[in-house]
C-alpha cells in the first residue's frame, strides 16, 4: 500500500538568539490511508512540530517529506496553501472558529474553498450539531465548539485530518464524543487521522502509537485490536 | 525600563505610528505656516496704514477746484481731506506691443504727512520743478527700469517723459488692479505712478481742477454720518461715486485674503489633529487590550496605576511631540517661501517671516493636547482592571446577527468572507465610523478640489470664449456718440464688426439693500457678448428692464419682477427717481452686473446715443495698427486684446494648479493613513481569525478579502456621503471665496466626482496592499498555539 504520507530523515532546528534548539532529530515515518494514529509525548518533546510540518504549517530544516508523490519539502508557500486547502483538515486545542460566523457558516467557509466538499448540513449532522447550526461559538460550549470545529475540518474532505491535542480543554465526555468522531471518520471515509496528545489513554484506540522524545521518534507501536473510544477513561 | 518597551512597541508598529505623525505634522504645518503668514501679513498692513496714514474714505468726482475742496476739511468728522488728480495713461516702452497702463496719482510734495503718503524705496523725494515722478515698485521690478530713467507716456494725445527719481509704495495700491474685473494684479502691464499735481496739470486740459479726494475721520466719527454731510457739497463737482475704506478694492482683497487665511488656518488643523487623534485612540486602546496580561502582571508587580497609565500615555506624548515639533518646524519653515508668494502679490513693507518660538510652542501645545486627550481615552480602561482579572484573557468576543441579516436578498448574495465582514462592521461600530468618516472626508477634500479647478477654469474662459468673445474692445475716455464711433472704427482695416456698449455705474436699491454696479448696455442682436444662461443658451438683453446676475440678486434680495430704484450720475436728471424692473436672473461668474439693450438704456439715461466702449471682430494682424492708431488718442483708454488677456489668465492660473495638486496630495495621503492604520489593527486584532483562515487553506488575498471588503463596503457609502459633503463644502468655500470681482459656481460637475471615487479608490487600494505585507507575515504556529 502507498504511504499517503512520508517522512525521511526529517530534522527541525530553530535559532533562538545564539541558542539553537532543535525541535526534530532524523524522523523517519509512513501513515497510510485510514489509519488512525495517535503521537505521543510529554511537552517539548517535538510532537506540535511534527504535525505543523506534516500539515503544510511550517517547513522542515532537512529531509524529505511527500504527500503521496508530491515533496512538501521543495514546496513554497503557495503550493502548501493549497496542499492545505485540499488536502489537510486541522483541529486545535482552542477550536479557533471565527466568533462572527455561526456554526454553519464556520463549515461552509472552509467547505466553500475545497475542490471536493462533503455537504455541510450532513457534517454538522455527523457531529450532532444540526440543531445549533444558526449559533455563534460564543453561545457553544467547548465541546460543542470542538465539534464544529471538526466538522469544519472534515467538510472540506480532507485527505488527512491532523488534531493538535483536541480534547486538551474539554472534559470527559466530551472528549469521548470528539473521540468517536474522529475514529468514525477514519473509519467511514477510509481517511488518515493523526491526533497529537500527552494522554496516554487516548492511544488506546489508534491504529498506531508514535512515542516521541526530546525531538526524537523513540518507539512506533502497532494496536492489533484498538479500543472502541467508549470503552477508553482516565 | 518602561521606556525601552515602548520604543519597541513603536518600532513594532512604525507604519502605524508614522501615519499618525504625518497627519499631526499636515494639520500643524497648515496650522503655523497660514497663521504665520497671516499676522505678517496683518502687521505689515497695520504698520503700514498707520504710517503712511491711510485713508478712510474716497471720492471720485468730475471736477473740483482745489480751494473747494480744501473746505471740505471744515466738515464736522472730517480729520484730514487731500484732492488728487487720478489719470491712467499708457506708456510707450520701445519695442513692445502690448499695453502698458501707468496710473498717476497727484501728490503735493509740501505737504505733512499726506493722506495715503508714499513710501520711498530709493531714489530722493519729488519737486514741483520738472517732470519726475515715483513709481511702484512692483513696475519698476517687473520693467526692468532705472533711476533716472525716462519713460514716455500719452497723456491727453501727447507724448511725454516722465523722469523716475524715486522708488516707492503706498497703502492704496497695496494690490493693485487696472480695472474691477482683474483677478491678479499684474505689475509688467499695469503700475502706479506718484507726480507732483503742480507739474501733473501741465499734462491734462483741466488745468486747475482735481477729479479725485481722500479723506481721513476724526476719532470716534462716523462715516455714513460724515458721507451724507459731503454729498450736498460734492454733487455741483459731479460726483461719481464715494466709498469707506472696507469698499477700496486694495484693502477689500486683502482683508478677504485674510479672513480665508484665518478660516483655513482653523479649520484645517483641526480636522486633521481630530483625526489623529481618532488613530491614536483606537491603537491604544488595542494596545492595552492586547497586553493586558504585561499589565496584570505590572500591577502584580506592585507598579501604581500613575506608574503604568503614564507608561501608555508616554505613547501618547511621544507622538504628540514629535509631531508638534516636526510640523511646527515644518510650518514655520513653509511660511517663508508662503510669506514670499504673498509678497508678489501684496505691496507691502516689512512682509518677511521670521523664526516664531511662539508658534512652535503653540504647536507642541496643540499637538500634546489633541494626543494625550485621545491617549487617556484610550489607556484609562487600565485604571478599573484589577491584577487577577487583567492576567486572564478578556472574555470571547460575542458573535452576533446583524438588522443587515433581515434583508434577505442582500444576506444571500454574500461570500461567507463578505459576511464575516458585515458583521465586523457592527461589532465594531467606533472603527466603522472612523473609516467612514475618514474615506468621506478624503473623497469629499478630492471631490471639492477636482471641483474648483474645474469651475475655476469655468469661471475665466467662459468668460472670455463664450461670453465676451470680441477681438479687441476699445475703451473711451468719456462717453461719445456711439453712430459716429461706430462709423470711424468701422472703416478701420481689417475690422468686419463693430458693437457699441455702455458700461453705466449705477446704484441698484430694493428696499433696504443696495448696491454699486456697472450696468452693461449691449446691442440686441451682439455677437460679440453673448449672455448665457445656465445651459448656456443666449439670452437677449433685454428692452423692458434689467438682467441682473444670481448674485447680485442675493445681495439685492431681489427676483424676476422686482423693481430696482435706480440710481446714477449719468442720468440725465440724477435727482429723480427712476425704477427698472428684474426681467431675468442669470449666472455670472467673472464681475457683478446688470445688463439691458443699449438702445433702452440709452432712451433711460436721457442723454443720447452714448457708448463707453466698442467691442471689435477684426484681423489678428490689423490689431497691431489699431493699437498705434489710438494709442495717442485721448479719447481712448485703452485697447484690450483678448488674446493677451486670455494668455494672462493662463498663466496666472498656473499657480492656483499648485494649490489644488497640495490639497490632492492631503486627501490622498489622509485616506492612505486612515486605512492603512485601520489594517494594520484589524489584523492585529483579528490575527487568530486570519491565521486560522490561512489553516484552513486560504490564501493570503482571500484572508485580506475579509478585511478590504470591509473597507470596501464602508468605503462605498463612504463616498456616497461625501457627494453631499463636498456639496457643502463648496458652498461654503464659494460664499467665503466670491466677491463683487468673481462668483464661484457651486456646481460640482459629474467628472470630479468620478476623479475623486478613482483617487480615493486607488489610496484605499495602495493602503490595503501594504497591510496584505503583514498578512503574509502572520506566523501560523504562533498564533494558533497561543488561546485567543
Amino acid at each position: 500500500m502507498q504511504p499517503i504520507i512520508t517522512a525521511k530523515n526529517l530534522w527541525k532546528t530553530y535559532q533562538m538568539g545564539e541558542v539553537t534548539v532543535v525541535a526534530l532529530k532524523d524522523i523517519h515515518l509512513k501513515l497510510y490511508e485510514g489509519e488512525l494514529v495517535v503521537i505521543l509525548g510529554p511537552s517539548g518533546s517535538g510532537k506540535s512540530t511534527l504535525l505543523n510540518i506534516i500539515g503544510g504549517m511550517d517547513k522542515a530544516s532537512n529531509g524529505e517529506l511527500y504527500y503521496r508523490d508530491t515533496p512538501l519539502h521543495k514546496a513554497d508557500d503557495k503550493q502548501l496553501t493549497f496542499y492545505r486547502r485540499n488536502d489537510v483538515g486541522f483541529v486545535f486545542q482552542f477550536y479557533n472558529l471565527m466568533p462572527n460566523l455561526t456554526a454553519y457558516e464556520n463549515v461552509y467557509l472552509s467547505a466553500q474553498i475545497s475542490q471536493s466538499p462533503l455537504p455541510v448540513e450532513e457534517m454538522l449532522e455527523k457531529v450532532g450539531l444540526s440543531d445549533r447550526a444558526n449559533h455563534f461559538p460564543s453561545q457553544l460550549s467547548g465541546g460543542q465548539q470542538q465539534r464544529v470545529a471538526l466538522a469544519r475540518a472534515l467538510a472540506k474532505n480532507p485527505a488527512i485530518l491532523l488534531c493538535d491535542e483536541p480534547t486538551g480543554a474539554l472534559d470527559f465526555q466530551a472528549s469521548i464524543q470528539v473521540l468517536k468522531l474522529f475514529k468514525d471518520f477514519s473509519e467511514t471515509y477510509r481517511k488518515t487521522v493523526a491526533i497529537i496528545t500527552h494522554n496516554a489513554a487516548i492511544a488506546q484506540i489508534a491504529n498506531r502509537v508514535f512515542y516521541l522524545k526530546d525531538g526524537m521518534l523513540d518507539k512506533v507501536e502497532r494496536n492489533e485490536n484498538p479500543l472502541p473510544p467508549e470503552r477508553v477513561t482516565w | 525600563m518602561l521606556w525601552k518597551k515602548m520604543i519597541r512597541d513603536l518600532k513594532e508598529n512604525k507604519g502605524a505610528y508614522l501615519a499618525t505623525i504625518i497627519i499631526i505634522v499636515i494639520g500643524l504645518m497648515v496650522f503655523t505656516s497660514f497663521s504665520m503668514v497671516m499676522d505678517n501679513l496683518r502687521l505689515s498692513q497695520q504698520s503700514f496704514y498707520k504710517n503712511q496714514n491711510f485713508a478712510d474714505g474716497f471720492i471720485e468726482v468730475q471736477a473740483m477746484p482745489p480751494s473747494e475742496i480744501e473746505k471740505l476739511q471744515d466738515i464736522q468728522g472730517i480729520n484730514d481731506v487731500q484732492g488728487r488728480l487720478v489719470k491712467d495713461v499708457k506708456v510707450l516702452f520701445p519695442n513692445r506691443d502690448e499695453n502698458v497702463y501707468l496710473r498717476l496719482v497727484s501728490v503735493d510734495p509740501a505737504k505733512k504727512n499726506p493722506i495715503n503718503g508714499v513710501q520711498l524705496k530709493q531714489g530722493i523725494p519729488l519737486s514741483n520743478k520738472e517732470m519726475n515722478i515715483l513709481i511702484d515698485n512692483k513696475f519698476f521690478e517687473a520693467n526692468n527700469l532705472k533711476l533716472n530713467e525716462e519713460i514716455e507716456i500719452i497723456a491727453d494725445g501727447k507724448k511725454r517723459a516722465l523722469r523716475i527719481i524715486g522708488v516707492g509704495r503706498s497703502p492704496e495700491f497695496i494690490y493693485a488692479l487696472r480695472t474691477s474685473s482683474d483677478l491678479y494684479p499684474s505689475p509688467e502691464s499695469f503700475g502706479i505712478a506718484y507726480i507732483p499735481f503742480e507739474v501733473m496739470k501741465t499734462l491734462f486740459p483741466e488745468r486747475e481742477t482735481m477729479n479725485n479726494i481722500v479723506f481721513t475721520l476724526r476719532p470716534g466719527a462716523d462715516y455714513d454720518n460724515v458721507k451724507e454731510r459731503l454729498k450736498p457739497e460734492l454733487k455741483p463737482y459731479g460726483l461719481k461715486s464715494i466709498y469707506p475704506r472696507k469698499d477700496q478694492t486694495s484693502h477689500l482683497l486683502l482683508t478677504q485674503e485674510l479672513k480665508g487665511l484665518e478660516a483655513t488656518a482653523r479649520v484645517l488643523p483641526l480636522l486633521f489633529l481630530s483625526i489623529a487623534g481618532m488613530i491614536l485612540y483606537i491603537m491604544l486602546k488595542r494596545m492595552v487590550e492586547q497586553q493586558r496580561g504585561q499589565i496584570g502582571i505590572l500591577k502584580a508587580f506592585g507598579y501604581t496605576h500613575k506608574e503604568i497609565l503614564s507608561h501608555y500615555m508616554s505613547y501618547a506624548l511621544t507622538i504628540g511631540i514629535l509631531g508638534g515639533i516636526i510640523g511646527g518646524i515644518l510650518g514655520i519653515a513653509l511660511s517663508f517661501p508662503f510669506t514670499t508668494l504673498y509678497q508678489t502679490y501684496f505691496n507691502m513693507p516689512g512682509l518677511t517671516s521670521k523664526f516664531s518660538p511662539l508658534y512652535l510652542v503653540l504647536s507642541i501645545l496643540l499637538s500634546l493636547g489633541f494626543s494625550l486627550f485621545a491617549g487617556y481615552q484610550g489607556c484609562k480602561g487600565i485604571l478599573i482592571l484589577q491584577p487577577a482579572e487583567a492576567m486572564r484573557p478578556p472574555a470571547p468576543p460575542i458573535g452576533k446577527k446583524t438588522w443587515l441579516e433581515k434583508i434577505t436578498i442582500f444576506w444571500n448574495m454574500l461570500t461567507v468572507q463578505g459576511k464575516m465582514a458585515v458583521r465586523n462592521m457592527s461589532r465594531n461600530k467606533s472603527r466603522s465610523i472612523f473609516i467612514f468618516l475618514g474615506i468621506m472626508f478624503t473623497f469629499s477634500l478630492l471631490g471639492l478640489t477636482w471641483s474648483m479647478n474645474d469651475l475655476s477654469q469655468r469661471m475665466l474662459f467662459d468668460q472670455y470664449e463664450k461670453v465676451e468673445t470680441y477681438d479687441v474692445k476699445v475703451s473711451l475716455s468719456n462717453p461719445l456718440n456711439q453712430k459716429k464711433v461706430s462709423r470711424e472704427l468701422n472703416h478701420f482695416p481689417g475690422v468686419t464688426r463693430v458693437e457699441a456698449m455702455a458700461e453705466i455705474p449705477v446704484t441698484l436699491k430694493n428696499k433696504w439693500y443696495k448696491k454699486d454696479v456697472v450696468l452693461l448696455g449691449i446691442p440686441e442682436d451682439s455677437t460679440l457678448y453673448n449672455i448665457l444662461d445656465k445651459n448656456y443658451n443666449k439670452v437677449d438683453p433685454p428692452k423692458n428692464g434689467l438682467l441682473i446676475s444670481e448674485r447680485l440678486a442675493k445681495l439685492l434680495g431681489a427676483e424676476v419682477g422686482t423693481k430696482l430704484n435706480v440710481e446714477s450720475l449719468m442720468i440725465k436728471d440724477p435727482d429723480k427717481a427712476k425704477q427698472l424692473e428684474v426681467v431675468g436672473v442669470i449666472p455670472q461668474y467673472l464681475g457683478l452686473n446688470a445688463y439691458m439693450d443699449i438702445n433702452s438704456l440709452q432712451e433711460f439715461l436721457g442723454q443720447g446715443e452714448l457708448a463707453t466702449s466698442f467691442m471689435l471682430r477684426m484681423d489678428e494682424e490689423s490689431i497691431a495698427l489699431l493699437q498705434n492708431e489710438f494709442r495717442k488718442s485721448a479719447a481712448v483708454s485703452g485697447i484690450d486684446d483678448q488674446t493677451e488677456r486670455l494668455a494672462q489668465t493662463k498663466e496666472l492660473m498656473a499657480s492656483f494648479y499648485g494649490m489644488i495638486f497640495i490639497l490632492a496630495l492631503i486627501g490622498i495621503i489622509t485616506g492612505f493613513a486612515i486605512i492603512y492604520n485601520s489594517s494594520v489593527i484589524t489584523l492585529s486584532e483579528r490575527s487568530h481569525e486570519l491565521a486560522s483562515m490561512m489553516v484552513l487553506g486560504m490564501t493570503p488575498a482571500e484572508v485580506l478579502s475579509v478585511i478590504t471588503f470591509e473597507q470596501w463596503f464602508i468605503g462605498i457609502f463612504a463616498m456616497l456621503a461625501g457627494i453631499p459633503m463636498s456639496q457643502i463644502l463648496l458652498i461654503g468655500m464659494s460664499q467665503s471665496i466670491s466677491n463683487d470681482v468673481y462668483t464661484m459656481p457651486t456646481n460640482i460637475t459629474a467628472s470630479s466626482f468620478l476623479i475623486a471615487f478613482f483617487v480615493t479608490a486607488a489610496s484605499i487600494w495602495i493602503a490595503q496592499r501594504f497591510a496584505g505585507k503583514k498578512i503574509q507575515k502572520l506566523s501560523l504556529v504562533d498564533v494558533l498555539k497561543s488561546r485567543e
